[in-house]
């Protein structure tokens, strides 16, 4: 009926402008003058598109590639159609303040995989005296070993309060000569409220540089972040040794990321693993990796066990030409190899 | 009246003018004081707020000259030289802060001459004089001998032999004075009448660079004085252009009408001379301090000095006329943040040489980077060679101090725990890695102290997949004491 025809006109009109206010990259929602004033009657499903006309996600409608930082989990990217958004405000929250090396771990890999695309500007994390006190000063030697973080690309503030940290936040927010920003809170504030949240936001925005919202122990309160992910810690994978997977040890840093808010994604849960050597995301599928290690184990032998190369998975190329069986390339994301076909033995042969 | 303890008496220590008409005097006793009059008011000393006053007062005359020293409890040395034609000359600057302290309800003496002795005279026993050069003498002759700031015993003793005045000390001859009465008798004297150099310390360094401006109407808005900075800042600038300089650190000086001197200092991480980037600056500086600066009847001088400058070193704009300086960018933002937050809100990591996980970075408040000759080492990953050598794995996040976790029980003594208690929570261990065991840096520690025991580090994966790092101080059975654990820092 001509009534909900309306109603529809006005409801894509609302939202273009709702997409101008809050400066979203252009959607291109429009019903525009070339289409026909489609008969309502039909469910927008069985409608038959103008060819003009191009339906995006609310929101975040196409845009290049570049306004995605990609986290290599396929599913990950997928799901969040493209990765995180670069030049916004992210929210990551984890449920305890226990869980601070997780949601820390997670954002500094994201942050290493800005470092490895970009130029190699400085970090900025700001927290409260509070946060830092509670959950841990970050440690640029462990930065440096699990993400490649160089000590003089990391800046540190500390406000004693909690304005104080946002008004640095904001500052630094529209600074192009950061690579990324880190705020980092504990708690569910009342400062910390949609206003606050978009101001930081629209900031980003302007920058084009990502600014990452820790909240250690936080509620999932209203905030104008795109996309907000829970993360949690997830049981690490042994350690591979060329003998086999190491039993007892802990391997490398694992997550599970849930999405709590995403205009594009539905809910789901994804566990990846963080490769430090390759600084890359893996990710994890189904329970394979740790299967086994339900019960508390102790390693049988613990005589030292020779490891497999920490530095890359293959170890440097032998000289002399490579005959047969050429490398197959690195083993699907997220996939443990099952100890049948571990790299060490999918490795080409050599000729001496 | 003010009454100070002297010896085992109460005795008068200060008196006003109206009580000095009632024939009291000072060091009276305050017992035979309020025998003759009853009625007089009676006032504790309180010698620390008066001190308080006069640097508040050596802090106000600043703005006559960057020289001031404190003369014992009731006088202020200005250094004068070169300053008085600003003021419009000597007796016109006399007259100005004779006029200016009056007002702020200060009843002071002052005296102007070539050296600080003959000035201090002139103050005290000649009443608001201006000495010329070389009549010292002429100045001093007729004054009584208290007037060569000489101690009261040697007064005394010159006073009962008969010399009574400065002018009989002067002719009298110098060998037997200074056998008899000490040499600081003719040291005072040779100072006073400018025979030798006397030095007057003063409380501030002096700035290398100030600019000023007088104000007929005070000003009293937080904007005012923000661009009053930025005017004075543009005048710096060409100063500082002159000397190849930037300032490092800068002060703000607001003189306020009633004598209160409010002094804002802004540190830079490198040297500055844009008129605009300082007036950022103190913008932060002042929208911390607003609760702080009492505005009162307003400023009617505002000083700007340079506290400390640096080479500053050129850089060629581009073509748009912009350089293209991100580090730049970030030191203006870090001033900023520390004009507001305090020194320490920005920090930078510095990687030191040490296995002591807590020593082995160090945070500093940022400042300028050193620069890099050279670009930075970038791995090379055809020369790297394979290192066979574990990194020991090191936690992302450490706490600050080592907090205590309570271990029920281990496997096995020297093995990692089974469960811990931490924040009163309690952790399953589901793997552990490890010992690393990590000692003590002997070579620090001070000689005939106990060592510091060792420490074993565990990795620890919990239930969840929560991975900590945990110590064991100590060992088991090694002392009466049983080792103790710790919970260091968390891993991703």
């Amino acid at each position: 009926m001509a009534t909900s025809a309306v109603a529809r006109e006005t409801v894509f009109a609302l939202r273009r402008q709702i997409a101008k206010i809050e400066g979203t990259l252009s959607e291109r929602l429009e019903a525009s003058a070339g289409a026909a004033p489609v008969d309502a009657d039909v469910s927008p499903q069985t409608l038959t598109l103008p060819r003009n006309l191009t339906i995006v996600r609310r929101g975040l409608a196409v845009a290049s590639q570049d306004a995605f930082l990609s986290t290599g989990a396929e599913r990950l990217d997928a799901a969040l159609s493209g990765g995180l958004p670069k030049a916004a405000l992210s929210e990551f929250h984890g449920a305890a303040t226990r869980d601070a090396g997780a949601v820390a771990g997670f954002v500094l890999a994201l942050v290493s995989l800005i470092l490895s695309q970009g130029p190699r500007l400085p970090v900025l994390w700001i927290g409260t005296s509070e946060v830092f006190r509670e959950a841990g000063f970050p440690y640029a030697r462990g930065l440096h070993a699990f993400f490649g973080i160089e000590p003089e690309q990391l800046l540190f503030s500390e406000a004693p309060r909690l304005l104080d940290a946002l008004w640095v936040a904001e500052e630094a927010a529209r600074m192009t000569a950061l690579a990324a920003v880190i705020l980092e809170i504990r708690g569910s504030p009342q400062r910390l409220d949609l206003t606050a949240t978009r101001r930081l936001h629209a900031r980003a925005q302007s920058a084009g540089r990502p600014l990452f919202l820790l909240r250690q122990a936080g509620e999932p309160e209203p905030t104008a972040a795109p996309v907000r992910l829970i993360l949690s810690a997830a049981p690490a994978a042994a350690r591979q040794t060329i003998a086999g997977p190491l039993a007892g040890s802990i391997g490398r840093p694992a997550f599970t990321v849930a999405i709590g808010k995403s205009r594009t994604a539905l809910p789901g849960q994804f566990t990846l693993e963080w490769n430090p050597d390759e600084r890359i995301f893996e990710e994890r599928r189904g329970e394979q990796g740790r299967s086994q290690e339900s019960a508390p184990e102790r390693p049988k032998n613990p005589l030292p066990v020779v490891s497999a190369s920490r530095r890359r998975e293959d170890p440097a190329a032998a000289s002399g030409a490579v005959l047969a069986f050429p490398a197959v390339g690195s083993p699907a994301a997220g996939d443990q190899p099952s100890p049948r076909e571990r790299p060490a033995h999918r490795r080409p042969r050599r000729t001496g | 009246m003010i009454s100070h303890r002297q010896g085992n008496a109460q005795r008068i220590a200060a008196l006003d003018e109206r009580a000095e008409a009632l024939n009291l005097k000072r060091g009276m006793g305050i017992a035979d004081a309020c025998a003759m009059h009853p009625s007089i008011d009676i006032v504790e000393a309180d010698p620390e707020a008066d001190r308080r006053l006069l640097e508040g007062l050596a802090d106000w005359c600043d703005r006559y000259t960057p020289l001031v020293a404190l003369d014992g409890t009731d006088g202020l040395y200005l250094d004068v030289t070169g300053c008085t034609h600003l003021f419009g000359g000597e007796r016109s600057m006399l007259d100005d802060i004779l006029a200016r302290f009056f007002h702020q309800g200060f009843d002071v003496r002052a005296g102007l001459a070539a050296t600080p002795g003959a000035a201090w005279a002139a103050a005290r026993f000649a009443g608001d004089r201006i000495v010329p050069d070389g009549e010292e003498e002429a100045l001093l002759a007729p004054m009584p001998l208290a007037a060569l700031r000489i101690d009261p015993e040697v007064r005394a003793s010159l006073e009962s032999v008969g010399l009574r005045t400065a002018g009989a000390v002067m002719a009298a001859p110098r060998a037997p004075l200074a056998r008899r009465f000490g040499a600081s008798l003719l040291l005072r004297l040779d100072q006073a009448l400018g025979r030798l150099d006397e030095a007057v310390s003063p409380r501030l360094p002096v700035a290398p660079l100030s600019v000023e401006r007088h104000l007929a109407e005070p000003i009293l808005l937080t904007e005012d004085i923000e661009r009053l900075t930025g005017m004075l800042a543009t005048t710096l600038k060409s100063d500082l252009e002159r000397r190849g300089e930037g300032a490092r650190r800068l002060a703000l000086l607001l003189f306020r009408v009633d004598g209160g001197v409010s002094r804002i200092a802004v540190g830079t991480s490198r040297p500055l001379r844009e008129p605009r980037l300082i007036q950022k600056l103190f913008h932060e500086r002042l929208a911390a301090l607003e609760r702080d600066i009492d505005a009162g009847y307003g400023f009617d001088l505002v000083r700007l000095s340079v506290l400390t400058a640096a080479a500053f070193d050129m850089q060629q704009a581009d073509l748009a006329g912009e350089t293209s300086d991100d580090g730049a960018d970030i030191a203006l933002f870090a001033d900023r943040i520390r004009a507001r937050l305090g020194e320490g809100a920005v920090l930078k990591p510095v990687a030191v040489e040490s296995h002591l996980p807590e020593r082995a970075v160090a945070t500093i408040p940022f400042t300028e980077a050193p620069q890099r000759s050279s670009p930075p080492k970038q791995p090379d990953k055809a020369k790297d060679a394979p290192t066979t050598v574990f990194q020991p794995e090191r936690p992302i996040r450490l706490f600050r101090s080592p907090e205590p976790i309570e271990v029920p029980a281990t496997e096995m003594p020297e093995g990692p725990p089974l469960n811990f208690r931490w924040r009163r929570a309690l952790y399953r261990v589901a793997r552990a890695e490890g010992p690393e065991r990590i000692a003590p840096e002997w070579w620090r520690e001070a000689a005939g102290r106990e060592d510091a025991p060792t420490r074993d580090y565990f990795r620890i994966e919990d239930a969840d997949g929560r991975r900590y790092w945990l110590y064991r101080q100590g060992l088991y059975g090694a002392s009466q004491v049983p080792p103790r654990w710790f919970m260091h820092g968390i891993f991703a």
